[in-house]
């Protein structure tokens, strides 16, 4: 979108006054302008022309033309916008629209124009702006000059208290027939004045500073915010659509996506020496309780990135009373981990492999036990006439654990629209698209283990099975740690660190 | 430098009231006046220097009594001043005087009124002076911080374009206006700031939009525009950014102002080829066209949509939205619907032209309704036009349409009647088992023809393809329903008497003369009859077209029922029965013979119509198979041939068309890399904006001539003789819309020439943009001088003037050397164009001014001699060679031609060879030329009288 020039011409196609707001030379914008009535096409209901370069927009106005020559590239719509403005700022300064009028006032159309385009661009102005830019009131200025005025004044009063003071001095001296004194004096007070005018003039506009801070703010509320949840999910569809037809999309952009990541996980300073405490769930409930199998993995993945520190022991500790299986790699002396719960190598020389990731400890837990489900799900369905309510809660049964990001997944029956909910703890989506009923809850944990849902919606029980879950945690079930970690040589502490995360494989309620 | 090549901000054409005020009373003026004064002679000063003046003597004045004012309309007028004023010495050095200048830009960019404040700095923009800028920065950047918005967007952009022209005054500059960006609240300082990073930082840029990517919707129009500038900038650099954007740019798709939804939809079309991608963007495009009442943007958004279409793979996309472009219509403007309607053509498929068809067949009908208004009309045509082609393209649809179409045959409009009557003739030839169809339907609207033209088309058709016995008798009933009682003369006459007066009076109009399109002068009488007109009411058409005169009518009925009798005679056996059906074809004919011949009608027959009816008479009574086999079988032939040959030339244009959009590759063309391109040449390659922002401000470079010397010395003018004080050439270069004269002076005696002035004048709608300045000779010294003329037209144009000179010491009067004059060669404004036929025509009529050029030639072919004309006037010959090819001793060719002002011109040329000369006779004939304007018609003439000779070989 690029303005080249806006300029005021008679019918006849005569300019009589252009304003240029890119370089352009003169004989250049001449030509242009002396082509312009040629190619004017008159009798056609629109008004512009394009020529090979260029392209004229114009409206008549009375016995002129407003025309702008923009780029052929140029935004129409946006040309048209400033083409209106352009053509309602003449009538402003000019009384009649005719070419005497328009040359008396020139000038001020000159001035006009400029606050209208900068660079090319449209400045985002209105009729009322423009006046005020181009009357050039400003209150500062006023204040200004009227602070310069008084200083002046006060100015030339101490002056003439000065010389009379002078004058009396002079006399007294002529009377006492003492010599008079230099007239220094008065030239440091005019110093002085002025330094206080400076003063002055910045205390006023740092008092006033703060009434223009407050700027307009985002337009914000609830039913916005809804709106653009709406939108949102149908650029994802767009998104989805193109992903499909082999366009290749990033959700977020460059450094934003980076910042995202570390937003899911915080920092965690990586020591040389650096543990991953890793598990994942995977667990199948019936709806009406009892487990059917429940299974745990976990993992501590070793990973050392300074040389220093590759030949160490790990100190675990197993807190666990479920009858976790552990399993040590094969390289990993079995004995010292029985007998003191140290990770070592079998042969102390040698050392841990550098810069990757080792996994040292597994184990598993798998039991039906119905008391070591994490956290218990109760969806409770009851058909009422077509309808059905279903009231659903959560309870976590694993006090220490921490839940973040917790989603529960209820499938609805497909077609029949929107659930009612009726209460609610936390938060709910509803993806019609995948017909779900996505229940959030950002963290469970033991001040706030329980919960509960209810919605209505037609179907029938066997509908809203079965739900999963998902979530992630910072704390792991089995409790396993890593105490202390040594030298192989001398026992010496090492600096560490850990990372533990639990995770859902599959959890589900059928 | 001359001023005309400055960079020009400012254009004033004001006319000044009798003279030019002096340089001395201005000074007076702005040294000793009121502010008023003042203001007045300032706005004088600055429009002489506009106009080429040159004031230097003023430039001090102004600093000392008008520079220290305060007036706000004075200290504006002055930035105006300051940009048109030359700041340097010739020699390129900054004047002193422009310290003192420097001063008080500082203090203005530290003036308490804001206002002051920003119009310094974007006057700021202006200046090329590093020298002067150098000092100011400390103050601009200073301005960065200001309370008042209006400060602060001015100073990011004087930042922007110090920073752009010297970047090493602010080297910091695009980190300053980053920081300034991410604290700024308003949206114009955003928006300017913003458009700083794109330019000059496009990382910082990145990284600020990444910052906000989410709530690019919230943001003002201005701001996203410069987002979405922000996006093609980067994509087209770096095509594998594309992915990060689409997302933002989808987004931006849905954003409340239109100018962006345009911009946006434009730059993802740019982003990916992919489906959805491009649907969405057309999707866009359509819903602008329909919810924009302006016909400016419908019109360039449908551009924008048959720039899609462009592409093979996105027409696919295109295709299916058909319907959607097709609620287009609804716009009253013809100009949008004759684009849309094309468009709609050029993407209808065997998919949607059933929906298609349907939507045009509600439109037709629509057109029924409303209520007569010029453009309905054309409207109209422009549907029968595009359902022909549709119905063409797909011949399944033509008995969909033709019912419907056939209703319009007896419209009063004839041009849509006479598209129609194409049409059918086209598909009664093409489809063979549509003719019943056609021949019921034309029966049944036969009778309520209202145009003679259309009856004729009509009766043509009815008689070239009736062809089973009862159409035959029908056709028959037809034409003797609409001939009404015979024999005619004598039911007139009875008629006329039975009535109680009968009038006669038919007045003679005065002879109007009228040129005709190959410039031969028809007489064309207007009768006007003052009968009462309630009597041709209830005439049948047929008769009533015969009572006004017009018997082409009645020749082509003739051949009509000729031809049918013979064909009836072949399809009955039944002698009795055959006899009879000729016999009253042959009276149909004798009674419109006699009718001709009586004075009933307004206008006797004419001779050719008498022999055309009396051939037929006699055919009939002849019968020979002969006859029989030209009247029913050599006719339709030419029909089909011309068919035919019609379509094979659409043939051939669609197929060009498509070989100009599938660009083959040769195999020895370059591949590009793109990692190894240059990086500056491949965003020019790509950034659509600033090529277009460059070709609009005329900085494209055109291409030499292949030999630029040889070139350049054919254009120098010798102005002086050889032993002339002074000698003088001139090469004359001709620019788009100027001519710069490039005068070589050189002195050719012994003395020193002072205040050499070389001054010009120009006859013709040449204006001298600026004159020249003096300047001093040194005894056989040379110098160059260059005098810029504008041109507005190709009016003749000639430079004339003289040199004058002082010679120093000599006591004498200044020296005059008076120049040959320069004719500017108007070839060289001249570019052929091509216009259709009828828009040929038109023009023909309507312009003005003829101008006739008799052939005078040595040349003694006809083809050759149209060459040397074509080549001499750089007009285009728009008759196909075709109808030009073949020799037969005379020829006749319409030429057309373009100026590059937005003239047209037109030519016929009609030359014959005289064969009674001998076979080395030359080419005899007129050259006809018509233009709009005078000086056009007559130059052109001008230019064939001298070059129609041909030089020797």
């Amino acid at each position: 979108m690029v303005l080249l020039a806006a300029a005021v011409c008679t019918k006849a196609g005569k300019a009589i006054v252009s304003r240029q707001f890119v370089e352009m030379t003169r004989t250049r914008i001449e030509g242009l302008l002396a082509a312009f009535p040629k190619l004017m096409n008159t009798g056609k209901q629109h008004t512009f022309v394009e020529t090979e370069s260029v392209r004229y927009v114009y409206q008549p106005m009375e016995k002129l033309y407003m025309v702008l020559i923009t780029t052929k590239n140029s935004n129409i719509l946006e040309d048209l916008e400033t083409l209106r403005l352009f053509s309602r700022v003449i009538p402003e300064y000019c009384r009649a629209l005719e070419e005497n009028e328009i040359s008396e006032h020139c000038f001020d159309l000159i001035f006009a124009f400029d606050e209208i385009v900068a660079l090319g661009y449209r400045e985002n102005v209105n009729l009322a702006q423009i006046r005020t830019f181009t009357e050039m009131d400003s209150h500062e200025e006023k204040v200004f000059r009227a602070v310069r005025e008084t200083q002046e004044r006060e100015a030339k009063a101490e002056m003439r208290r000065k010389a009379k003071e002078l004058q009396q001095a002079r006399r007294d001296a002529e009377r006492l027939g003492k010599k008079a004194p230099g007239f220094g004096g008065f030239g440091s007070s005019a110093v002085s004045g002025g330094t206080t005018a400076a003063m002055i003039t910045e205390t006023i506009i740092e008092t006033e500073k703060p009434k223009v801070a407050p700027a307009p703010s985002r337009p914000s509320g609830p039913s916005k915010a809804l709106k653009l949840g709406a939108k949102g999910k149908e650029v994802d569809n767009f998104v989805d659509k193109l992903k499909s037809e082999g366009e290749n999309i990033m959700t977020s952009v460059g450094k934003r996506s980076t910042e995202a990541a570390k937003v899911l996980a915080p920092p965690i300073n990586m020591e040389s020496v650096h543990m991953k405490i890793e598990e994942k769930i995977s667990l199948t409930c019936g709806r009406d309780g009892g487990l059917q199998n429940m299974e745990l993995h976990g993992m501590i993945m070793l990973h050392i990135s300074d040389e220093k520190f590759a030949r160490i022991r790990l100190h675990v500790e197993n807190e666990d009373k479920r009858g976790v299986q552990l399993q040590t790699h094969p390289n990993v002396d079995k004995k010292l981990f029985t007998a003191e719960s140290q990770i070592g190598l079998k042969n102390p020389e040698k050392s841990f492999p550098i810069n990757s990731d080792v996994g040292v400890l597994k184990w598993r837990l798998q039991t039906t036990e119905e008391s070591f489900i994490p956290l218990t799900i109760n969806c409770w369905p009851s058909e009422s006439g077509n309808s059905c309510d279903v009231n659903i809660e959560y309870e976590l049964q694993e006090e220490s654990l921490e839940l973040n990001d917790v989603v529960i997944m209820i499938p609805l029956p497909s077609g029949v629209g929107a659930p009612v909910i009726g209460e609610i703890d936390g938060e709910y989506r509803h993806d019609s698209r995948r017909n779900l009923l996505e229940w959030c809850l950002p963290v469970i944990d033991a001040k706030n283990k329980s919960g509960s849902l209810e919605f209505s919606i037609a179907g029938q029980p066997n509908d809203f099975f079965p739900v999963q879950v998902s979530f992630i945690s910072k704390k792991n079930y089995c409790n396993i740690q890593v105490t202390k970690v040594t030298q192989v040589d001398g026992n010496s502490p090492v600096r560490f660190s850990t990372e533990t995360t639990f995770l859902v494989d599959k959890y589900e309620i059928l | 430098m001359t001023a005309a090549e400055n960079v020009c901000y400012t254009l004033i054409n004001v006319p000044m009231d009798s003279e030019p005020p002096s340089e001395i009373s201005l000074k007076n003026d702005l040294e000793k006046g009121d502010v008023k004064l003042k203001t007045e002679a300032l706005k004088k000063v600055i429009i002489m220097i506009l106009n080429g003046e040159k004031l230097p003597g003023l430039l001090m004045t102004i600093i000392r009594f008008v520079l220290p004012l305060q007036d706000h309309t004075i200290k504006k007028l002055l930035l105006v001043f300051w940009e048109i004023v030359p700041k340097t010495t010739p020699d390129g050095r900054l004047l002193q005087e422009m310290i003192l200048v420097c001063d008080a830009y500082r203090k203005d960019l530290q003036h308490p009124n804001e206002f002051i404040r920003g119009s310094t700095l974007r006057f700021l923009c202006k200046l090329k002076e590093a020298e002067l800028l150098e000092p100011l920065m400390p103050a601009i950047r200073a301005c960065l911080e200001h309370r008042h918005s209006y400060v602060r967007r001015n100073a990011v952009l004087a930042i922007y374009t110090i920073y752009r022209n010297f970047e090493h005054l602010i080297p910091d500059a695009p980190e300053l206006i980053h920081d300034f960006l991410v604290n700024e609240k308003d949206a114009s300082c955003k928006r300017n700031a913003f458009m700083m990073l794109i330019h000059a930082d496009q990382d910082r840029a990145l990284d600020y939009l990444s910052t906000c990517i989410d709530q690019v919707q919230t943001f003002g129009d201005i701001l996203q525009l410069v987002i979405v500038e922000l996006i093609y900038k980067v994509c087209h650099a770096n095509p594998s950014e594309r992915a990060r954007f689409i997302r933002c740019i989808y987004n931006l798709l849905q954003s409340s102002s239109p100018a962006v939804k345009y911009e946006a939809a434009g730059t993802l079309v740019t982003l990916s080829s992919a489906p959805t991608a491009i649907k969405a963007a057309a999707q866009c495009y359509i819903d602008l066209i329909i919810k924009e009442s302006d016909n400016n943007v419908k019109l360039i958004v449908l551009d924008r949509l048959v720039e899609l279409k462009e592409h093979p793979s996105h027409e696919r996309v295109l295709q299916d939205l058909v319907m959607d472009i097709l609620r287009v219509l609804s716009t009253p403007d013809l100009e949008v619907r004759k684009k849309t309607l094309q468009l709609a053509l050029d993407l209808v498929s065997s998919r949607n032209v059933e929906e298609l068809v349907i939507v045009l067949k509600k439109e037709v009908i629509k057109t029924n309704n409303v209520t007569e208004h010029e453009d309905t009309d054309k409207y109209r045509q422009l549907l029968v036009r595009t359902l022909h082609s549709c119905s063409v393209r797909f011949p399944d649809m033509a008995a969909n349409v033709i019912p419907v179409l056939m209703e319009f045959l007896s419209d009063n409009n004839e041009a849509a009647a006479a598209d129609v009557l194409e049409f059918v003739r086209e598909a009664i030839q093409r489809f063979d088992n549509l003719r019943p169809l056609i021949v019921e339907k034309m029966l049944e609207v036969f009778h309520a023809i209202k145009s003679v033209k259309i009856y004729r088309g009509a009766l043509w058709i009815l008689g070239e393809y009736c062809s089973t016995k009862e159409d035959i008798q029908s056709v028959m009933t037809e034409v003797r329903r609409s001939l009404g009682e015979i024999p005619i003369v004598e039911s007139e006459i009875k008629k006329e008497a039975g009535e109680l007066k009968p009038e006669e009076e038919v007045t003679v109009g005065p002879v109007q003369k009228l040129v005709t399109e190959m410039g031969t002068y028809a007489t064309q009488s207007a009768l006007s009859s003052s009968r009462p007109t309630k009597k041709e009411e209830d005439r049948p058409p047929l008769r009533g077209f015969l009572l006004d005169g017009d018997f082409f009518v009645a020749a082509s009925l003739a051949t009509t029922l000729t031809k049918i009798a013979l064909r009836y005679v072949s399809l009955v056996q039944e002698k009795k029965k055959q006899n009879s059906f000729i016999a009253e074809a042959m009276l149909l004919m004798a009674t419109i013979l006699h009718l001709g011949k009586s004075s009933l009608p307004k206008k006797p027959i004419t001779d050719d119509d008498v022999d055309r009816i009396s051939l037929c008479l006699k055919v009939l009574s002849e019968c020979s198979p002969l006859m029989n086999d030209i009247f029913n079988k050599e006719c339709r032939q030419s029909l089909s041939h011309m068919l035919s040959a019609k379509l094979e030339e659409e043939k051939l244009s669609q197929k060009k068309e498509s070989e100009k959009r599938n660009v083959t590759v040769q195999p020895d063309d370059p591949i590009s890399f793109m990692q190894l391109t240059a990086k500056n040449e491949m965003s020019s390659k790509e950034d659509q904006f600033q090529l277009s922002l460059l070709a609009a401000m005329g900085n494209t470079q055109r291409k030499e001539a292949a030999d630029p010397l040889a070139s350049k010395l054919n254009k120098v003018t010798q102005l002086t003789g050889f032993s002339d004080p002074v000698y003088a050439e001139a090469y004359v270069h001709v620019n788009q819309y100027d001519i710069v004269l490039d005068v070589l002076v050189v002195n050719q005696t012994s003395d020193t020439l002072q205040n050499c002035t070389l001054e010009l004048a120009t006859l013709g709608d040449l204006k001298l943009v600026e004159k020249p300045s003096p300047l001093t000779l040194a005894p056989h010294d040379f110098a160059n001088i260059k005098a810029n003329v504008k041109v507005a037209s190709t009016e003749n144009g000639i430079i004339f003037g003289n040199i004058v000179y002082d010679v120093s010491g000599a006591a004498s009067d200044r020296n005059c050397v008076v120049l040959s004059d320069i004719h500017i060669d108007i070839m060289d404004y001249i570019q052929p164009a091509s216009c259709t036929d009828a828009e040929f025509r038109q023009m023909w009529a309507e312009f003005e001014w003829e101008n006739k050029v008799t052939v005078n030639t040595n040349i003694i072919d006809l083809n050759e001699y149209l060459q040397h004309i074509l080549k001499s006037t750089n007009m285009k010959c728009l008759t196909p060679e075709k109808a030009l090819s073949g020799y037969c001793g005379f020829m006749a060719a319409n030429l057309y031609a373009r100026s590059i002002f937005g003239e047209d011109a037109l030519a016929n040329v009609s030359i014959e060879k005289p064969i009674h000369l001998g076979p080395e006779a030359p080419v005899t004939g007129h050259i006809r030329i018509r233009a709009k304007s005078q000086g056009m018609a007559l130059s052109l003439g001008d230019k064939i009288n001298l070059s129609q000779k041909k030089t020797s070989l």
